[in-house]
């Protein structure tokens, strides 16, 4: 029997071959049926095994010399010949960013998609790169807006241009694709978010002024469910020193107060960019 | 001889409409080959199908066999030939070589009962149920049917009925996929759903319900690839395989028998399963993946011992907005005792555990040559199976429109797309990585990649509006 798993290459291409044409041979046969045309001639160790049994039909032999040829296929399975690897991307030399970071963006994207744009932003600012496998995601997420596109394939460095060019499916589309590359300054610039002027104010006040006020409001009543978008934008836009104290204070709303649900939830707006600032600024 | 009356005819038949359904087959002239003797009677009927069905019944044993595709016992060919009979219209004869078969392999099973060489394989009182790829039943993870207590002389005659009509079936199976090899894959029946349906029907009614869905997966390749007639013509020829293996248990070595027992879907309880010696060691939860099968979630968790190296393979399964398992985390270990399915099948489950998770783990990779040698071992051992597990470090490729896995010693063509494709091209960015696939007929299946400070899951992942599998 040819030892299909040896490593003399010779006895492996012969042995391929062989069993390719035997199969392909039989693959003929089996499209016209063994009515029209008698199964070929079985060769080596499948002969063998044809020829002890008691075949009385060719469709019976065709049977059979199927099986036998299936089963030394893939029990002989062989690894075909080897290819150069693919030339990797050029090296990027920031470090990756810290596996909780990474772990903060999936948090960010399925919960506060209003921080992503930070997030991006502060990696790039702090000389961080997106860890390799979090780039396709961030890749198809960001196809369509140039802004964004350009960021994400700046926080991903050569690896994006690179996995594009193995994968088109990666490549940007609509206007990202189509308008010129947007300049340093946009990229740069987080997206404004609609705030309303007697809540402007608070975007620049210290954590304390802030924090007081917005407990007040929400114990009250004052702000409500209604204003949950704008303050939303607010949490997102404050001062970041401010994001402490205004968490506490959320958190520390009466919970029998008509505002207390909203509270936690801006709580924890704070406290999620508090923490993926924390994580991105880690220095190196 | 004495034949049976009309009356006792009618008392056999399943409903008053089988009985009305046979009262147009009851002419002669739609039969051929017909005989009776004092122990059976014969023949052949000309039916709707393109082929006649033999039938024949032991009206003495009260047993009948049809190759029609009715899922009624007895069939209106049976009741038809049976009325013929009482008719007097059959007249007496010398019983033909597969009537004699066919009544010698049931007095084989009346002195068997079961096969010797599959002990532990008792069979159950469960439907057949739909099993897997790698020749399972979707039993784990749900409560099993529990079968009413039957007396023992009750429950050695069901056993023994499910045995015959085991063997009927894959008898069946076998003259089936004789006549796609007469007819040829050309055959324009052979785009038609209902010629596998049909066929697959009559294998779960025959207790072969892993077959059953063998034959459904094999109908979704049918046109479905410009290379398709060769994929389905290796998979008949699997199925011929274990349709002939399948009626000679008896005489199979002990853990092969079990093991094509067990593909053609033999059903095995789970308690004898974890009453048997346990595998213990610490498992690496090497990969994971999820595939739809039918309208059946399965997931595949590969788990490798740290000390025996064997692999295992553990199944959870989910209809629609069930859970999958989520309790195992690919690149942690567990120190744990596996109970495995008998045979040398990869299959187990989970009994004690004895510790907490360990992370992160990762399992031994081999180059490419290597692992070609543990699939092939593994394949020699049970060759119906179309996945196995490896562990390689390998760096990818593209040889000409596909990637491949590639080292010094070789390719393996990858089958990937998405997200599981474009994560392994990231992670790797041109270096060697340590990647644990699912070897298939088709090419392998990325599912884990395997980095320093833990493991990346990239398997397939199924579909979260149809199942829970986060």
């Amino acid at each position: 029997m040819t030892d299909l798993t040896s490593d003399n290459a010779e006895t492996r291409t012969e042995a391929t071959i062989d069993l390719r044409a035997s199969w392909d041979a039989l693959v003929a046969v089996a499209m016209l049926g063994t009515d029209r045309r008698n199964p070929p001639e079985p060769i080596g160790v499948i002969a063998d095994v044809v020829d002890d049994t008691v075949r009385a039909t060719p469709s019976e032999r065709m049977l059979a010399q199927v099986a036998a040829t299936v089963v030394v296929r893939r029990a002989g399975v062989l690894p075909g010949p080897s290819r150069p690897p693919i030339a990797g991307p050029e090296t990027d030399d920031r470090p990756i960013c810290a596996p909780v970071a990474a772990d903060s963006w999936h948090h960010v994207i399925s919960s506060w998609p209003v921080l992503e744009d930070e997030w991006m932003l502060t990696l790039l600012t702090n000389g961080w790169r997106v860890p390799p496998d979090l780039v396709p995601e961030i890749l198809v997420r960001h196809r369509a807006d140039p802004i964004r596109r350009a960021r994400a394939e700046l926080a991903c460095g050569p690896l994006a241009g690179w996995l594009v060019g193995h994968l088109p499916e990666l490549a940007p589309r609509g206007a990202a694709n189509t308008r010129p590359d947007p300049s340093a300054d946009d990229i740069a610039e987080l997206p404004s978010l609609p705030i309303p002027p007697e809540l402007e104010l608070l975007l620049f006040a210290d954590g304390d002024q802030v924090a007081r006020q917005l407990s007040v409001a929400l114990d009250s009543g004052t702000l409500a469910h209604a204003h949950r978008a704008v303050l939303v934008n607010l949490v997102a836009r404050m001062r970041s020193d401010s994001l402490g104290p205004v968490a506490t204070a959320l958190e520390s709303v009466d919970g029998a107060s008509i505002g207390f649900a909203l509270a936690s939830v801006l709580a924890d707006l704070a406290r999620t960019r508090q923490r993926m600032l924390d994580e991105l600024s880690v220095a190196r | 001889m004495t034949r049976w009356s009309p009356q006792q005819v009618e008392a056999i038949a399943p409903s008053p409409a089988a009985l009305s359904a046979a009262r147009p087959l009851t002419t002669v002239t739609r039969w051929a080959g017909l005989g009776a003797d004092d122990r059976a009677v014969w023949g052949t009927c000309r039916g709707s199908g393109a082929e006649p069905y033999d039938t024949m019944v032991d009206h003495v044993g009260v047993a009948s066999r049809c190759t029609c595709p009715s899922r009624r016992h007895p069939c209106k060919h049976v009741l038809a030939l049976l009325l013929l009979w009482s008719a007097g219209d059959v007249a007496e004869t010398t019983a033909p070589d597969q009537v004699v078969a066919w009544l010698a392999s049931r007095q084989v099973s009346d002195t068997r009962k079961v096969p010797d060489a599959t002990p532990g394989l008792l069979p159950t009182d469960t439907t057949p149920t739909s099993g897997t790829s790698d020749s399972d039943q979707v039993t784990d993870g749900a409560p099993e049917p529990v079968p009413l207590p039957l007396p023992e002389p009750d429950r050695d005659r069901a056993r023994d009925e499910r045995v015959e009509r085991m063997h009927a079936g894959l008898t069946e199976l076998d003259r089936w996929l004789d006549d796609r090899m007469r007819t040829g894959l050309a055959d324009p029946a052979l785009a038609k759903y209902a010629t596998w349906d049909d066929l697959a029907a009559r294998l779960v009614d025959a207790q072969a319900g892993s077959l059953a869905n063998r034959i459904r997966r094999l109908a979704g390749l049918v046109g479905a690839s410009p290379d398709w007639h060769s994929e389905v013509l290796a998979e008949l020829g699997l199925l011929h395989l274990l349709a002939q293996a399948g009626r000679r248990l008896g005489s199979l070595p002990g853990p092969l028998a079990d093991a094509v027992a067990t593909s053609v879907g033999w059903q095995v309880r789970q308690a004898d399963v974890l009453a048997g010696v346990p595998d213990t060691d610490t498992w690496v939860v090497a990969g994971r993946s999820d595939t739809r099968e039918d309208r059946i979630e399965v997931r595949r968790h590969w788990l490798r011992g740290v000390t025996s190296q064997r692999w295992a393979l553990l199944l959870s399964f989910a209809a629609y907005r069930q859970s999958l398992d989520t309790s195992l985390s690919v690149g942690t270990a567990i120190a744990a005792d596996l109970h495995r399915y008998p045979g040398p099948a990869l299959r187990a489950l989970l009994g004690a555990r004895h510790g907490d998770l360990i992370e992160p783990a990762r399992p031994p990779a081999v180059d490419i040559v290597s692992a070609c040698n543990e699939i092939g071992m593994l394949i020699a051992a049970e060759p119906w199976l179309d996945r196995v597990p490896f562990t390689a470090t390998a760096t990818i490729a593209v040889d000409g429109s596909r990637f491949v896995l590639t080292d010094a010693g070789g390719t393996l063509p990858l089958i990937a797309a998405g997200r599981s494709l474009a994560t392994l091209l990231a992670v790797a960015a041109g270096e060697p990585i340590d990647v644990t696939c699912e070897w298939t007929p088709h090419g392998v299946v990325p599912l884990t990649v395997h980095l320093d400070g833990g493991s990346l899951d990239i398997g397939p992942r199924a579909d979260e509006s149809f199942v829970s599998a986060a």
